[in-house]
């Protein structure tokens, strides 16, 4: 209460000294400026060098890998062992006609790079074009004994290694094309994504496999802009279209067990605008979209439907207004909109569980969702050394067949700048949530069995604090140094079963060195904790267990880059990374169990040497170390568990290596 | 000798320190405040003094200075550019008119960077001059206008590559003020940012958007189907949750638990479930039984984000 009354009297404080009048904010664009007695065509530019042509670098690396863990790919951009080879380059082009290009590639060749290119005539058109690849490794060797075929999950006599990873190819064309006032453009993009990643069937045994994935995206924008003097506007079309080139999954003896991720589109038409009136500024959008999917659907006994009409509609808007009242005093507010209509049909479908209320058969539950937002703020700059924001935020969201129909969120924030000390800046950042809302009721069509204590985190009443403090010094010109601490803590004071609460603290330390005019370096330090406790009952009353759950992050790196060596043809540079991720759970349930080591950390080392053959070409030498442990107490073997077949223990523990020769040539 | 020698360097050292804070301190405009900079550097605006020459009369002394000059490499240095500031009225487009500030030097110019005292919201007013285009259009009500960040605090123009437009480059810019989302990126699971094979402004927009947290697409969930397509559905058989927000279940900066998730299974699961069954059970060995080992819930809930099978309301197929 205290808290609140303070913020309305600085921002009475704010109104009144804003009204007692300081001077409008200076608009120093070119377009107010006074040219009046200008004479521009005797301007001249007799110094000023004409960059005409190409210029930049283009280059080729050579790199070789030891590692046993295709993990290391990841740090390395490719999994394969041994040698490999990519394209670099960085090149521009203008000329005298005002034709400009831009082409930019890194690591082509390898199973994560790109190529980036931008062609076209300042002010007119624009051509863009882009490729990338991009792969994620979880596990060379994952054990299992179905493989998938033609729809079908084959079940081998011995287990087989299998290899877990998802590559993207993306290539994407965007044209556009304006003058003055307008601007049309349009961008295509598509995507194919393949590889396998981990999942699990229930046989009715649970059994974990490697899913593949063979997918195709393909998006389509589109839209006109126009601009005026105090006003831009943007209207756009959107499309996208998923296809899954996997099917439903069988087994030999369990016919369509596993449905597939169907195929979906999405539309999505928005309109957007700013206008500006002296120094308020009022912006806004309308975007109204589908989402629709009516895949065929697995047919059997107890299903009415060839395919379901999914379709989502979606309606989304916001109108925001900021004012500079004054050189010193901001306002601004905002409203917004969001909802979600699942217009899917109703009908009931078998189940293979029996429920309560319908017998074998249940209902889908189509879910909408409304969400209302508004917010208000208000800055002060008391003068150069001391500035207040203040605001009030509230979000309502509304759902249907939740266990809570309402919830809305408040949430008071402040923050405060100060730099009244030389070199030195701070901020300080304070904010008090808290969440409430309708009765919370067990919803009978979604958790007809849940017990009526439970609380879920994502509905439940809570009060959230937090406070942030950033101290920013730079001494001197080669030197500065930041630190940043957090707390924040979410309190679900009427929760007895489910999260009750979570605390979130930490701190960062960066440092930043320019030491002389060749050696520059960092380093920076960082930890952080969240400590979160929660409770079960397995009596189906009363908590009778809980959880308390404590996660650890530590990181560390420093580096350093040292030019000017061998006269100015050779420079040094080094990174180092230590990164650490604990989460340690510790179950009580009349005695207390902690769970086993659940962490990873990595360290990883960087060292280059450049050096400049002659003015036009370079030779890159480059050393990277990355040593990489992660486990995880719940993976185990393929069969440790009676009943449960795991794809056996992916945890990775390794050290890899890479070595990369890079050749650059300068065009100038 | 060698002593001798490095005293010698020393002092040389100290006494350029000494001559460059003199030459720093002795801009006269040094002494003023921020507003009396403003107000001054305002006036001289609105006289609209240009120089004679244009930037032939600014590289009369600042020639010497490469940074100065770096902006010919760039394209706002591109006299063939006709949207150019070089083909315009050249320097003095950005830094304002000259008026008598080569007389002498005791007039301000417009200056950016960390260096000037210039509020940032007057800085930025030259820059928006002429980007006062759609896709600055959330700029005014963004969190970065309204704690006064200067468009100069991230982007270069003196230069030939502005090292926020780079991919390879510009994750460094936001992380240098956002910390704790540099340190997410190097926790257990994270998207793949500290490769620089996604960058912040594939989900978010530094200039601001008309979405909560700058994000470049209506909602959360839509910037997550962005990339994630087969998520977007709708399915048969939905899990709210899912539906309502990914964040509810991910945080998308990073975490210490697998997948990006803001707690493991089962527990992240008994968060919301604990009916009169298997959801309630105590799970005191993670890796000893089905319920805790491998991949726990998912074991038999695999289809967490939605099942497209009849007969999938437990999302098990």
């Amino acid at each position: 209460m205290r808290f609140k009354f303070n913020l309305i009297t600085l921002s009475l404080l704010a109104i009144s000294g804003a009204i007692t009048g300081s001077a409008m904010a200076a608009d120093f664009g070119v377009n107010r400026a006074n040219t009046s007695t200008v004479k521009q065509e005797v301007f001249q530019c007799k110094h000023c060098p004409q960059v005409e042509g190409y210029t930049g670098t283009i280059g080729i690396n050579a790199a070789y890998i030891e590692s046993d863990d295709i993990h290391s790919g990841n740090a390395f951009g490719t999994d394969s062992d041994g040698g490999n080879a990519s394209m670099d380059a960085d090149l521009n082009y203008r000329n005298e006609a005002g034709y400009k290009a831009k082409f930019q590639a890194h690591r082509l060749g390898l199973d994560n790079g790109f190529a980036h290119l931008e062609a076209g005539k300042s002010g007119q058109y624009e051509l863009v074009a882009d490729y990338q690849q991009l792969t994620s490794y979880q596990s060379g060797d994952a054990r299992s004994q179905l493989w998938y075929n033609d729809g079908v999950l084959t079940p081998s006599e011995h287990t087989q290694t299998q290899e877990l990873s998802l590559q993207r190819n993306k290539a994407g064309l965007g044209l556009s094309y304006g003058r003055d006032f307008y601007q049309a453009y349009v961008r295509y993009d598509h995507e194919n994504k393949t590889g396998y990643q981990s999942s699990s069937i229930v046989t009715p045994r649970p059994v974990n496999f490697g899913l593949p994935v063979d997918a195709n995206t393909d998006n389509l924008t589109a839209g006109l802009s126009l601009s005026g003097d105090s006003w831009t506007t943007d209207l756009n079309y959107f499309v996208s279209q998923y296809k899954n080139d996997i099917g439903a999954l069988s087994l030999p003896y369990l016919y369509d067990v596993f449905a597939p991720t169907p195929d979906n589109e999405a539309h999505q038409l928005s309109l957007s605008g700013q206008y500006q009136l002296n120094r308020t500024v009022m912006s806004g959008r309308l975007a109204s979209g589908k989402m629709i999917q009516d895949d065929d659907l697995i047919q059997m006994s107890g299903n009415p439907l060839q395919n379901w009409d999914g379709e989502v509609e979606t309606l989304d808007g916001k109108l925001s207004v900021t004012s500079l009242v004054s050189n010193k005093f901001r306002l601004g507010g905002s409203v917004d909109y969001s909802k979600r209509d699942n217009k899917g049909s109703v009908w009931e479908f078998a189940q293979y569980e029996v429920n309560g209320i319908t017998g074998a058969f249940k209902q889908n539950v189509p879910l909408d969702t409304e969400r209302r937002g508004l917010k208000v703020n208000a800055s002060y700059r008391f003068n150069s050394d001391y500035r207040l924001q203040a605001g009030y935020d509230r979000k309502e969201m509304e759902r249907s067949h939740g266990d809570r129909e309402q919830t809305n969120d408040d949430v008071l924030w402040a923050k405060l700048n100060v730099r009244a000390l030389d070199d030195i800046k701070l901020k300080f950042k304070a904010s008090l949530d808290n969440r409430g809302g309708s009765e919370y009721q067990t919803s009978e069509l979604t958790s007809s069995e849940a017990n009526p204590l439970l609380r879920k985190y994502y509905l439940a009443d809570r009060a959230r604090t937090a406070f942030e403090a950033k101290f920013n010094h730079t001494p001197t010109s080669w030197l500065s140094l930041d630190m940043t601490a957090r707390y924040a803590k979410d309190d679900y004071d009427e929760t007895q079963l489910g999260l009750t609460e979570s605390e979130d603290y930490g701190y960062d330390i960066n440092l930043g060195l320019q030491l002389d005019e060749h050696l520059s370096g960092y380093a920076f330090a960082g930890q952080q904790w969240i400590e979160s406790n929660q409770t079960g009952s397995q009596s189906f009353s009363a908590p009778d267990w809980s959880a308390d759950i404590e996660d650890e992050f530590i990181n560390l790196g420093a580096g350093f880059t040292y030019t000017g060596l061998m006269e100015d043809k050779l420079s040094l540079g080094g990174d180092y990374l230590f990164a650490n991720s604990t989460s340690d759970t510790l179950i009580t349930y009349d005695v207390t169990t902690p769970q086993g080591d659940y962490y990873s950390f990595n360290h990883s080392l960087k060292l280059h040497a450049n050096y400049a053959l002659s003015e036009e070409m370079a030779l890159k030498l480059a050393y990277q170390y990355e040593r990489y442990y992660d486990t995880d107490y719940a993976q185990i073997d393929v069969d440790t568990v009676p009943g449960l077949t795991t794809l056996g223990d992916l945890n990775h523990n390794y050290n890899a290596h890479q070595v990369m020769l890079s050749f650059s040539y300068q065009l100038r | 000798m060698m002593n001798k020698c490095i005293i010698t360097k020393l002092l040389c050292g100290i006494f350029a320190f000494a001559c460059l804070s003199l030459s720093v301190q002795a801009a006269p405009w040094n002494q003023l405040t921020g507003e009396q900079l403003e107000q001054q550097l305002a006036e001289k605006f609105a006289q609209g003094k240009y120089s004679k020459k244009g930037a032939d009369s600014c590289l009369m002394c600042h020639k010497k200075n490469d940074k100065v000059m770096a902006i010919f490499d760039g394209v706002h240095g591109n006299s063939s550019q006709a949207d150019s500031p070089m083909a315009g009225l050249q320097c003095e487009a950005c830094h304002g008119p000259l008026g008598k500030h080569n007389k002498g030097g005791k007039e301000p110019m417009i200056a950016f960077g960390k260096e000037s005292k210039l509020p940032a919201q007057s800085q930025n007013s030259v820059c928006l001059g002429c980007h006062n285009d759609p896709k600055q259009m959330a700029w005014h009500s963004s969190s970065h206008n309204l704690d006064e960040v200067a468009c100069s605090d991230c982007h270069n123009i003196h230069t030939d590559k502005d090292p926020v437009m780079d991919q390879l480059t510009v994750n460094d810019t936001c992380t240098s003020c956002h910390t704790q989302q540099k340190s997410d990126m190097n926790k257990r699971s994270s998207h793949p940012m500290k490769w620089d094979r996604m960058t912040c402004i594939d989900c978010h927009n530094p200039h601001g958007s008309m979405s909560e947290s700058a994000l470049n697409h209506t909602t959360v969930n839509d910037t997550c189907y962005s990339c994630h397509t087969e998520k977007r559905g709708p399915v048969l058989w939905e899990h709210a949750p899912v539906t309502e927000n990914c964040a509810n279940c991910h945080n998308p900066h990073g975490s210490v638990n697998e997948a990006m998730l803001t707690h493991r299974a089962p527990q992240l699961c008994q968060q919301c479930h604990m009916d009169d069954g298997h959801a309630s059970r105590v799970v005191q060995q993670g890796g000893s039984d089905a319920f805790g080992g491998g991949k726990s819930c998912l074991n038999c809930h695999s289809q967490i984000h939605g099942s497209n099978h009849p007969a999938g309301s437990k999302l098990q197929r």
